[in-house]
């Protein structure tokens, strides 16, 4: 190794180092409270789905009620964990990405508190029954600007960064990070604009909530983990991205296809008529952007089977991916119109479509970057293998479980909703046994989630191992390796201060 | 690519989908036109005014806040769009006493007063576009509907028939008090301790009124009326 080249990565490492640290607590901060939210929303869902085969379980409290309780549950999800795992992945991606140090951790942790004090109150707002009655959006009125100005306060200096980037080669995930970054403004003021502060047509104001649900799905977090993926697969296995251009074209295909998606939902109500078959084609269209993203990755990652065996981030980002492949195609096989979309409309197909998206696909990704970011930023290694393989394998049976009701127990509903000869209670009949395995799926995952938090909790408090060796999830093969966790695989967090790699 | 052109190419390929599915349908139905009455077709002239009484907008507000659109859709659809219009009381009633088959599918003049119509997410429960006139004709025929609607919120697995319901009790919308003097008209028929009765709240009195006020299968002009004409048989 020449000189030259060693001046080179030390300066390289010194820089990477600087970018971590700077981005520490930020980064923990969104992660841990993230995690946390996570784990409040998961028992509002259990809550939320025990409710719905046993109506008299915890009943009779209005703060528990199912109507205050489900909103709860997935408006936590999407802003206490979803959006808060986002600026955690998205500052430091974008900071690594732009070589450039954060400047402003005060702000972005002071707004991280103001976001987290909006959902707080927004979630207290909906439990005491303040709710808005608009699904995803049934935060009080007073949330909505709280929340716009934090986001913007928090995600402002990635912009910034990239702006003043030292000139270079753009990379596909600063594509998706940026185009999530001006998408879920545009929609988030659009819709709260118009449903809020300029009263229109009531049943219009129903299709544009419609759209917004499919735009914060497939204009926010689609984009935010497809980008994260695309970082994590290249950096984790050591291999180029499989095609650049494909990945152009599923770039620009989602940005052309995915803002005409969401009316769907409103098949037969009286809008005009073109809206709900335009949601439907781009729904079903969306497979051609997210399958090209999918295959990429996955080809890429394929490309290094020994990392994929033994990196817990790669598998978790290839968990997320393979959900992505199933929402993809269940989105095709749900909304069609003339045959299963009648079907699906107002079945629990919905539910698990969007939890399938949340939490198959984005969130999987996201514990991906999580594994793979936090030893970087705390500078110690992840405790143990074992929680880390609690936490994927529970999610993932608790996810499929919820993916099968998805496909299954949404189209058995709608059968019964549609037989109109058979009396109403047989489609509620059907949908009972579906109902019971969602409440056992979620207990599940609340299990390997609260894990998860542990695990992540700890790391902040930097009772990580101190080690130069990451934490796998396969056995070391060499058996005078000192540490459990195996030796193969070095890090480039060990700061500026290391020795050279042997 | 620069980031100039990055954000014009993002901002056209939103824009335009942004304009077409939401800003300009936004406009549009804003400004609904009224419908003119045809003499020829409607049997009289004037605009088409469908009127609906009761404390809508008190009432909308406590649906939202309880999530009841959260299994209980407010759309009867065409039927290329699903077989709700089949169903002998959900579009309006099979055989109405009066006027015979009055079922239909929604228009959008079916929300008037309401700020979000409450299509709803999924259906756990039954569609209530025309649930002011199902406890009407149908659940309290003989009673007072009000009061059925009270003791259906109170305890939805009361009745016999019902007993496999999956909807939730609103017992907290009601208040146990006191009796003064008379017993109140629209003390519930479910036990209270001796000396009190158990009364609707506002809240559950505005809900109510909302409920009855479901009646969407007034007789629509003819350029709403998409139904062949009906045998009323």
């Amino acid at each position: 190794m020449s000189s030259a080249n060693t001046t080179t990565s030390d300066q390289d490492a010194l820089l990477r180092a600087g970018i971590d640290r700077s981005l520490r607590h930020p980064v923990m901060f969104f992660l841990t409270s993230g995690a946390a939210w996570l784990a409040v929303s998961i028992v509002l869902g259990i809550l939320a789905s025990a409710k719905v085969h046993s109506p008299e379980f915890l009943a009779g409290c209005s703060w528990l009620t199912y109507g205050r309780v489900f909103p709860a549950h997935i408006n936590a999800l999407i802003y206490g964990w979803g959006f808060q795992a986002a600026f955690g992945v998205l500052i430091w991606m974008m900071a690594r990405l732009s070589r450039k140090e954060c400047t402003a951790a005060g702000m972005i942790l002071a707004a991280g508190h103001i976001w987290n004090l909006g959902v707080s109150l927004g979630l207290v707002g909906i439990l005491a029954g303040f709710g808005t009655g608009m699904p995803w959006m049934e935060f009080p009125a007073f949330a909505w600007p709280v929340l716009l100005f934090s986001y913007i306060a928090i995600l402002v200096w990635s912009f910034i960064q990239f702006r003043v980037r030292p000139a270079g080669h753009v990379y596909i995930s600063q594509w998706y990070f940026l185009a999530a970054m001006i998408w879920f403004p545009w929609i988030y003021i659009t819709a709260n604009t118009l449903l809020h502060c300029l009263p229109g047509h009531p049943v219009m104001a129903n299709g544009i909530n419609a759209w917004f649900k499919s735009g914060v799905i497939f204009l926010f977090f689609t984009p935010v983990a497809l980008g994260t993926a695309y970082y994590l697969a290249p950096k984790v296995t050591g291999q180029p991205v499989h095609s650049y251009s494909l990945a152009r074209v599923g770039f620009w295909s989602l940005a052309l296809i995915a803002p005409w998606a969401g009316m769907q939902k409103l098949l037969g109500a009286p809008i005009p008529y073109f809206l709900p078959y335009v949601g439907a084609a781009a729904t079903v269209l969306l497979f051609v952007p997210l399958i090209t993203a999918a295959l990429n990755i996955l080809r890429t990652s394929m490309s290094s089977p020994e990392t994929l065996a033994a990196s817990p981030s790669l598998r978790f980002m290839i968990a997320g991916i393979t959900g992505l492949v199933v929402l993809v195609v269940a989105g095709v096989v749900l909304n069609l119109p003339g045959s299963t979309l009648p079907l699906t409309q107002f079945s629990m197909s919905g539910y698990g479509f969007e939890i399938l998206a949340i939490y198959g696909f984005f969130s999987f990704v996201m514990f991906g970057a999580v594994y793979f970011i936090v030893p970087r930023v705390t500078r110690r290694e992840w405790l143990s293998r074992r929680l880390m393989k609690i936490h994927f394998l529970f999610s993932v049976y608790g996810i499929l479980t919820v993916a099968l009701i998805a496909l299954f127990g949404g189209l058995q509903q709608g059968i019964g909703q549609e037989d109109w000869q058979q009396p109403w209670q047989s489609a509620a009949t059907r949908a009972y046994p579906y109902a019971v395995a969602t409440t056992i799926a979620w207990c599940f995952i609340l299990f390997s989630n609260i894990f998860f938090f542990l695990h992540l909790a700890l790391m902040w408090l930097r009772l990580g191992r101190r080690s130069s060796h990451p934490t796998l999830l396969v056995a070391a093969h060499d058996h005078h390796s000192a540490s459990p966790h195996g030796e193969e695989g070095d890090i480039d967090n060990a700061g500026p201060g290391h020795m050279p790699a042997h | 690519m620069s980031l100039r052109l990055f954000i014009l190419g993002l901002s056209a390929s939103f824009g335009v989908a942004w304009l077409c599915v939401v800003i300009v349908p936004y406009l549009k139905m804003r400004d609904l036109a009224p419908i003119v009455l045809d003499e020829a077709k409607d049997g009289k002239t004037g605009i088409f005014y469908p009127k609906r009484t009761g404390r809508i907008a008190d009432g909308a507000k406590v649906y939202a806040e309880n999530g009841c659109y959260l299994c209980h859709t407010q759309v009867v659809r065409p039927t290329y769009a699903g077989n709700d219009l089949y169903r002998p009381d959900w579009g309006g009633l099979k055989s109405d006493p009066d006027r015979g088959d009055t079922r239909r599918e929604t228009n959008p003049y079916d929300f008037f007063g309401e700020k979000f119509a409450q299509v709803g997410v999924s259906r756990m429960g039954p569609d209530l576009s025309n649930l002011g006139r199902r406890v009407e004709s149908i659940y309290a025929v003989g009673g007072d509907p009000a009061q059925w609607l009270f003791a259906h919120l109170y305890n939805p697995r009361a009745e016999p028939a019902r007993y496999s319901s999956t909807c939730p009790s609103y017992r907290f919308l009601f208040e146990t008090r006191r009796v003064k003097g008379n017993p109140s008209q629209a003390a519930l028929p479910f036990h209270s301790p001796e000396g009190t009765e158990l009364v609707p709240s506002s809240d559950a009195k505005a809900l109510v009124s909302y409920l009855l006020s479901l009646k969407k299968d007034q007789p629509v002009p003819a350029v709403l009326n998409f139904s062949p004409p009906k045998n009323n048989g």
